[in-house]
C-alpha cells in the first residue's frame, strides 16, 4: 500500500510542475516569451505547467537574464526556500553564460556559477516551444532524481 | 443548615474583609484569602448540592442582618454622596441625594412591613448559578491577585502598602454578591447593589492616579443613575403593589398582572441592570474601569459584579414574560450585542477589547432574557457561566503579560509565544473557548441563535445576532493567531515561571474552562433546566433537554460529547504529527528572495544592504469601527431604544 | 441512527474525491471560457499528490498543527451534513477550520500572510452573516435547523427562499474565494500578494489546505442541494447551474477590494436577505 501511494506520488511529481520564474536582469526578451507560454496559444496548463509566484510552492526554477553581485544572493536565496525535489532552467544565452554581457565588470557570468542547473535553454530569446520542452526535460531530470532515490541515495542532495 | 451556608456565603468574606482591613502587616492577608476562597467554594457547593431552599425573615440570620442592613444602607448612600462633595462632583452628590430622599420616603413614609414568615433569602437554580460563579471563580481571582498585587506595588514603588484595604474590598464584594444574588426583598437587593457599586469605585480609584479617578467617578455616576432608577422602582413598588419581595411579584405576575402600573417598575429595574451590565450607552464606565488593576477588571468588571446586572434583568423576565416591554428589551441587548462587537474590532488595546466583548456578551445574555423562551433563558444562563470562567481567564493571562511585557497592546504581543510560551498557549486557549466549538460559549451561542427564530422581533434579532457573531470571530481570531506568532527564526523557548498564586488560579481556570464545557450538558441537567422550570409554568416542547450526550430542542442537537472527543481526538493526532515534524527544522518566511535574519528577527536585505525588520500590523478598519466613529450614533440610537422600552410599558 | 452514521462516513469517505474532480472540472471549463485546452480532468489530484510528496519545511510548527486542524474540521463538517446534523453546528464546525487557517498564516513573520490573513478575516466577516442567514431562513421554513426535516418538505426551498439562495450563492462565491472575491489568496493560475493567505503553507501543508478547499466545495454545494430537496436530478440541475455560474462569474469579474466587498456586497445582500426573512415571517 505504502509502495503504491510512492508510486502515485512520482505520478504526480511528474504530471504537475509548478513554476517560478525569476528574472535575474534579463532584457525582458525571455521574460515575454515565457509569459508567451501561459497564453491560449501554448497553454502550458495541459501539462500541468502553473506559474506560481512563490518559490517555497514551486517545483521548477525558470531563471533569466545574467546573474550579478546583487542579485546572486537572491538567486541562491530562492534556490534554497524551493522544496525538494526540485529543478533549475537558465532561458537564453544570458542564463547560460552571460551572453553578450560576460565581458561585463558587474556580470558573475551563467545561472549555474551560483546554483545547480539541470536544463539549459539556448536562444535570445528562446522559443516558447523550446521553454515548455525544457520543463519536460526538467520532468525527466526530476524522474532521474527519484530513481536515484529509490535506490536509496538522498534526493537532490 | 441552609442558613448556615447562606451565612458562609454572605457574611463570612465582609469578616473576612474586615480582620483583612485590620491586619496592617500584611501578615495574614494570604492565609485570609486562601481561608475565605476555600470556605466560599466549598459552602456555594454545598449550598448547590443541597438545591438551595428559603429563608424567612423570622430566622435568626435575617433577624440579625434586618436592622444592619437598614442602617448601613443609609450610611452608605451618605458615603457615597460625601465622595461627591469631596471630589466636588455635583452629579454624584445630586444622584446619592436623590437615592437618600427616595430610601427615606421609603422608610418613613410607606413603611414596607414584611410578614415574618416572608423569605428574606431565596436560593434558587438561577441565585446558585450566580453564586457558584462568583464564589468560585471570584475566589480564584482573588487568590490570583495576593501574587498579582505584590508585584504591582513593587513596579509602582510605593512607600505604604495599600493591600489591606485592596483585599478588604474584594472579600466584602465576594459577600455582597452572593448577597445580592440570593436575597428575595428588593430593598435587600438595592443594599447589596450599591455596595458592589461602591467597592467598583473604591477598586477603579484604587490606584489614585488623575485617569483612575476621573474613570472612577464615571463608573460611579453611571452606577448611582441606575441606582436611582432602582430606587424609583421600589417607590413604585411598594407603594402601588405593596410589595418588595420578587417572590411574591413573580406570583402575580402569574396570575396575569401585566397592565402599565406592574411593568413600569420592571422596566426601571431593568434600566438599573443595564447600568450595572454597561449596556449601550452606559458603556463608557466599563471601559474607563480598564485602568484598575488587572484582578479588578476579571472579577468586577467581567465575570461577576456586571453580572449582576444581567442576573437581575433574568431574574425579572418572567414579569414581562409575553409583553412588548420583553422585545423591546431583547432588541436593547441585541443592539449592545452588535454595536460592542463592532468597538471591539476596532481596537488594539488588548484590555478594552476585552472589556468590549464583555459588554457585548452581556448584551446577548440580556437579548435572551428578552426573548424570554425557555430555551433563551437556559441559553442566557449558560452564556453567564461560561463567560465568566473564560473571560476570567483571559484577563489574568493579560495582567500576567502587562507584567511582563508593559504593555496591553496586542499589536506588542506579536511573537508573545517565545517570551512566555505558556501564558501565550493559554491566551490563545481562552480566545479559542471564546468563539470555537465544542466549547461552552458556542454551546450557549447556539442555544441563543435557535431560539431567537422563535422570538417576537425575530428579524431585527436574527440580523444583529449573525453580524455580531461574525465580528466576534474577526477580532478574536486576530488576537490568537498573534500571540502563537513567532518573531524569531529559530525557535528558542524562554523558560517561563510564574508566581505560585497567579499560576494556580490561571491553571485551574483553564482546567475549568476545558471540563465544564466537556461536561455542559451534565450543568445543563443540573442547573439551568430547574432553574427555567422554575421560571415558566409551563415548559414547552420549546425547551431544550439533554439528549445523546448532547442539548438539543426541536430545532436540532448539539451534541457535545461526541463533538468534543473527535475535536478533542482530532487535535491531539495533529498535536502529535506536529511534534514529530518539528524536528526537521524552521526556516524563514519568503521575503522575495531578500529574507533575512538578525539578532533573532526576522526582516529582509533592504536599500544600502541594510537589514530591515519585517513588522505587520492588524487592520483595526478605523473607518467602519472606530470609537469615534460608532460611539456618538450607539448612544443615539441606544437612547432611543430606551424611549421604545419605556413605550412598550404602555402597550 | 446507525443509517445515518454509515451514510455520514460514506459522504466523508466520497466527499474529497468528489471535490477534487469538481476542482478538475472547474479549471477545465475555465480553460474552455479562454479558449484552452486545460489541464487533465484528475489534475487537481496530482498537484495534491505531487505536494505531500514534498520534503516538508516549514516556518514553525503552528502551520503544520493549523493545517491538520483545518482538515479535520472540514472533514468533521462534512461528516456532519451527511449525518444530517444541525446546520448550525455545521456552520459552526466549519468556523474552526477557517479561524485556524487564519492562525496559522498570521503566526508567520511575512508580510504577504499577514496581508492574505488580515484579508480572510474580512471574508469571513462577509459570508459568515450571509450562512447564518439563509440558515435561520431554512429554520424559519422548516421549523427546524435539521437538514433531516429538509427533506421532509414536499415543495422546494428554492421557492420559498429565492433570494437567501442568491444570498447563498454570494456566501460561496467568497467562502471559496472566486473572483471578484480571491483577496486573500486565489487558486490555480491566479497569485494575489504572492499567495496571500497561503503563502507560508506549503508541500503537505498546501496539500491538505487544498483536501479541505475541496471538502469545503462538497460541502457549499450540498447546502445548495439542500434548496432542491425533492428531486434528484432537479437537485443535480440546480448544483451544475449554480457552479456553472459561479465559474462564470469566477471569469468575467475583476478582483475587488475588501472595502467593497463589505460595503457594496455585504451591506446590500444582509438587506436582501431580510426581506427574504421578512417575507417568510408575516406570512
Amino acid at each position: 500500500m505504502k509502495f503504491d501511494l510512492q508510486q502515485w506520488i512520482n505520478t504526480g511529481r511528474l504530471k504537475s510542475p509548478w513554476v517560478a520564474h525569476y528574472d535575474c536582469g534579463s532584457c525582458n526578451g525571455c521574460d515575454i516569451e515565457v509569459l508567451a507560454c501561459l497564453t491560449p496559444v501554448y497553454d502550458v496548463e495541459r501539462f500541468g505547467i502553473i506559474n506560481v509566484g512563490n518559490p517555497k510552492q514551486a517545483d521548477v526554477l525558470l531563471v533569466s537574464g545574467t546573474v550579478n553581485p546583487r542579485n546572486r544572493v537572491v538567486l541562491k536565496n530562492l534556490y534554497d526556500q524551493m522544496q525538494h525535489p526540485k529543478a533549475v532552467i537558465a532561458l537564453g544565452a544570458c542564463g547560460l553564460n552571460g551572453g553578450i554581457f560576460q565581458e561585463a565588470y558587474n556580470v558573475v557570468g551563467g545561472v549555474d556559477k551560483v546554483i545547480p542547473v539541470d536544463v539549459y535553454v539556448p536562444g535570445c530569446p528562446p522559443k516558447p516551444e523550446a521553454i515548455i520542452d525544457a520543463v519536460v526535460v526538467a520532468l525527466g531530470k526530476i524522474k532521474e532524481q527519484l530513481e536515484k532515490a529509490d535506490r536509496g541515495q538522498a534526493v537532490n542532495g | 443548615m441552609v442558613e448556615f451556608l447562606v451565612f458562609l456565603c454572605v457574611i463570612f468574606p465582609v469578616l473576612a474583609g474586615g480582620a483583612a482591613f485590620l491586619d496592617r502587616s500584611n501578615a495574614l492577608k494570604k492565609r485570609l484569602v486562601t481561608v475565605t476562597g476555600g470556605v466560599l467554594t466549598l459552602a456555594s457547593i454545598a449550598l448547590a448540592l443541597r438545591g438551595g431552599g428559603s429563608i424567612p425573615f423570622s430566622s435568626a440570620l435575617a433577624g440579625a442582618m434586618s436592622t444592619p442592613i437598614h442602617v448601613l444602607d443609609l450610611a452608605l448612600l451618605c458615603l457615597i454622596a460625601y465622595i461627591g462633595w469631596r471630589r466636588s462632583h455635583r452629579l454624584i452628590l445630586t444622584l446619592a441625594a436623590v437615592q437618600l430622599a427616595g430610601m427615606f420616603v421609603l422608610g418613613s413614609y410607606l413603611h414596607p412591613e414584611v410578614a415574618a414568615e416572608a423569605p428574606a433569602f431565596t436560593v434558587d437554580s438561577l441565585s446558585l448559578t450566580l453564586v457558584l460563579v462568583v464564589s468560585i471563580i471570584g475566589s480564584l481571582i482573588a487568590y490570583y491577585a495576593i501574587g498579582y498585587m505584590a508585584e504591582h506595588e513593587r513596579h509602582l514603588h510605593l512607600v505604604r502598602t495599600k493591600q489591606p484595604r485592596f483585599f478588604a474590598i474584594i472579600l466584602v464584594f465576594l459577600g455582597a454578591m452572593n448577597g445580592l444574588a440570593m436575597a428575595d426583598n428588593l430593598s435587600w437587593i438595592y443594599f447589596f447593589w450599591e455596595v458592589t457599586t461602591l467597592c467598583s469605585y473604591l477598586l477603579i480609584a484604587h490606584d489614585d492616579t488623575e485617569i483612575a479617578n476621573t474613570n472612577a467617578e464615571r463608573a460611579l455616576w453611571m452606577n448611582m443613575a441606575g441606582g436611582v432608577a432602582f430606587v424609583l422602582a421600589l417607590l413604585w413598588l411598594q407603594s402601588v403593589q405593596g410589595t418588595l419581595s420578587l417572590t411574591a411579584l413573580q406570583a402575580m405576575a402569574r396570575s396575569g398582572a401585566k397592565e402599565a402600573a406592574f411593568l413600569l417598575p420592571v422596566v426601571a429595574l431593568c434600566i438599573a441592570g443595564f447600568t450595572k451590565s454597561a449596556q449601550a450607552p452606559f458603556q463608557s464606565w466599563l471601559c474607563g474601569a480598564m485602568v484598575a488593576p488587572t484582578p479588578v477588571s476579571a472579577l468586577l468588571h467581567s465575570s461577576t459584579m456586571v453580572k449582576a446586572g444581567v442576573y437581575l434583568v433574568l431574574r425579572l423576565a418572567p414579569l414581562s414574560l409575553g409583553t412588548t416591554v420583553s422585545t423591546m428589551i431583547a432588541v436593547c441587548g441585541a443592539f449592545t450585542f452588535l454595536v460592542m462587537a463592532a468597538l471591539a474590532a476596532g481596537q488594539s488595546n488588548g484590555k478594552k477589547i476585552l472589556a468590549y466583548s464583555t459588554i457585548s456578551n452581556l448584551g446577548l445574555i440580556i437579548a435572551c432574557a428578552g426573548i424570554n423562551t425557555p430555551a433563551a433563558i437556559a441559553a442566557g444562563m449558560l452564556l453567564l457561566v461560561f463567560h465568566a470562567i473564560s473571560k476570567g481567564l483571559l484577563f489574568l493571562c493579560v495582567g500576567a503579560i502587562e507584567q511582563k511585557i508593559g504593555s496591553r497592546d496586542i499589536e506588542d504581543m506579536r511573537g508573545l509565544f517565545q517570551v512566555m510560551p505558556k501564558t501565550a498557549l493559554v491566551t490563545a486557549f481562552g480566545i479559542v473557548s471564546m468563539m470555537l466549538p465544542p466549547f461552552g460559549m458556542l454551546l450557549a451561542k447556539w442555544m441563543a441563535l435557535e431560539s431567537s427564530v422563535e422570538a417576537s422581533a425575530m428579524p431585527v434579532l436574527v440580523v444583529t445576532l449573525a453580524l455580531g457573531s461574525a465580528l466576534t470571530v474577526l477580532f478574536w481570531g486576530r488576537w490568537a493567531g498573534i500571540l502563537i506568532g513567532s518573531l524569531n527564526p529559530r525557535l528558542e523557548l524562554a523558560p517561563e515561571t510564574q508566581e505560585a498564586t497567579m499560576g494556580f488560579a490561571v491553571r485551574s481556570l483553564t482546567i475549568g474552562a476545558a471540563v465544564i464545557s466537556f461536561f455542559a450538558p451534565l450543568l445543563y441537567l443540573w442547573l439551568v433546566e430547574p432553574a427555567v422550570q422554575a421560571m415558566f409554568a409551563d415548559v414547552s416542547s420549546l425547551s431544550f433537554n439533554g439528549w445523546y450526550g448532547g442539548v438539543g430542542n426541536r430545532y436540532g442537537i448539539f451534541a457535545v460529547y461526541p463533538l468534543y472527543l473527535l475535536i478533542a481526538l482530532g487535535f491531539w493526532y495533529a498535536w502529535n504529527e506536529t511534534k514529530k515534524h518539528a524536528v526537521s527544522g524552521p526556516e524563514l518566511p519568503y521575503m522575495s528572495g531578500v529574507q533575512a535574519a538578525q539578532n533573532g528577527t526576522i526582516g529582509f536585505i533592504g536599500p544600502m544592504k541594510g537589514f530591515v525588520e519585517a513588522k505587520g500590523g492588524n487592520y483595526y478598519l478605523d473607518a467602519f469601527f472606530g470609537e469615534g466613529r460608532l460611539i456618538r450614533p450607539t448612544n443615539y440610537i441606544a437612547l432611543a431604544l430606551f424611549v421604545m422600552l419605556l413605550g412598550g410599558v404602555l402597550q | 441512527m446507525i443509517a445515518k452514521l454509515f451514510f455520514g462516513l460514506i459522504g466523508l469517505a466520497v466527499a474529497p474525491v468528489l471535490g477534487g474532480i469538481i476542482a478538475g472540472l472547474d479549471r477545465r471549463v475555465t480553460a474552455r471560457m479562454q479558449s484552452r485546452f486545460g489541464p487533465p480532468l484528475l489534475q487537481p489530484f496530482y498537484d495534491v499528490l505531487k505536494l505531500l510528496g514534498k520534503r516538508p519545511s516549514a516556518v514553525n510548527a503552528w502551520l503544520v498543527l493549523c493545517s491538520y486542524l483545518t482538515l479535520m474540521s472540514s472533514a468533521l463538517a462534512v461528516f456532519l451534513f451527511f449525518f444530517q446534523a444541525d446546520l448550525l453546528l455545521i456552520f459552526f464546525v466549519m468556523t474552526i477550520g477557517a479561524v485556524f487557517q487564519v492562525m496559522g498564516a498570521l503566526s508567520v513573520n511575512s508580510p504577504f500572510s499577514q496581508v492574505g490573513a488580515q484579508r480572510e478575516l474580512l471574508q469571513m466577516l462577509a459570508y459568515e452573516p450571509l450562512i447564518i442567514m439563509v440558515f435561520v431562513g431554512i429554520a424559519l421554513k422548516t421549523g427546524s435547523f435539521s437538514i433531516e426535516n429538509i427533506y421532509a418538505l414536499e415543495q422546494p426551498l428554492l421557492f420559498s427562499l429565492p433570494i437567501l439562495f442568491l444570498a447563498l450563492g454570494v456566501a460561496l462565491t467568497i467562502k471559496l474565494r472566486k473572483s471578484p472575491f480571491d483577496i486573500s489568496t486565489s487558486h490555480h493560475g491566479h497569485q494575489e500578494i504572492v499567495r496571500g493567505l497561503l503563502t507560508e503553507y506549503t508541500g503537505p501543508q498546501l496539500a491538505m489546505l487544498e483536501i479541505a478547499h475541496w471538502l469545503d466545495v462538497v460541502l457549499i454545494l450540498g447546502l445548495c442541494s439542500l434548496f432542491w430537496s425533492t428531486g434528484m436530478i432537479g437537485m443535480l440541475v440546480l448544483l451544475a447551474a449554480t457552479y456553472f455560474v459561479e465559474m462564470l462569474v469566477d471569469n468575467i469579474s475583476s478582483r475587488l477590494t475588501w472595502q467593497w466587498m463589505l460595503t457594496r456586497v455585504l451591506a446590500p445582500t444582509m438587506v436582501l436577505c431580510l426581506v427574504n426573512i421578512l417575507w417568510l415571517y408575516t406570512l
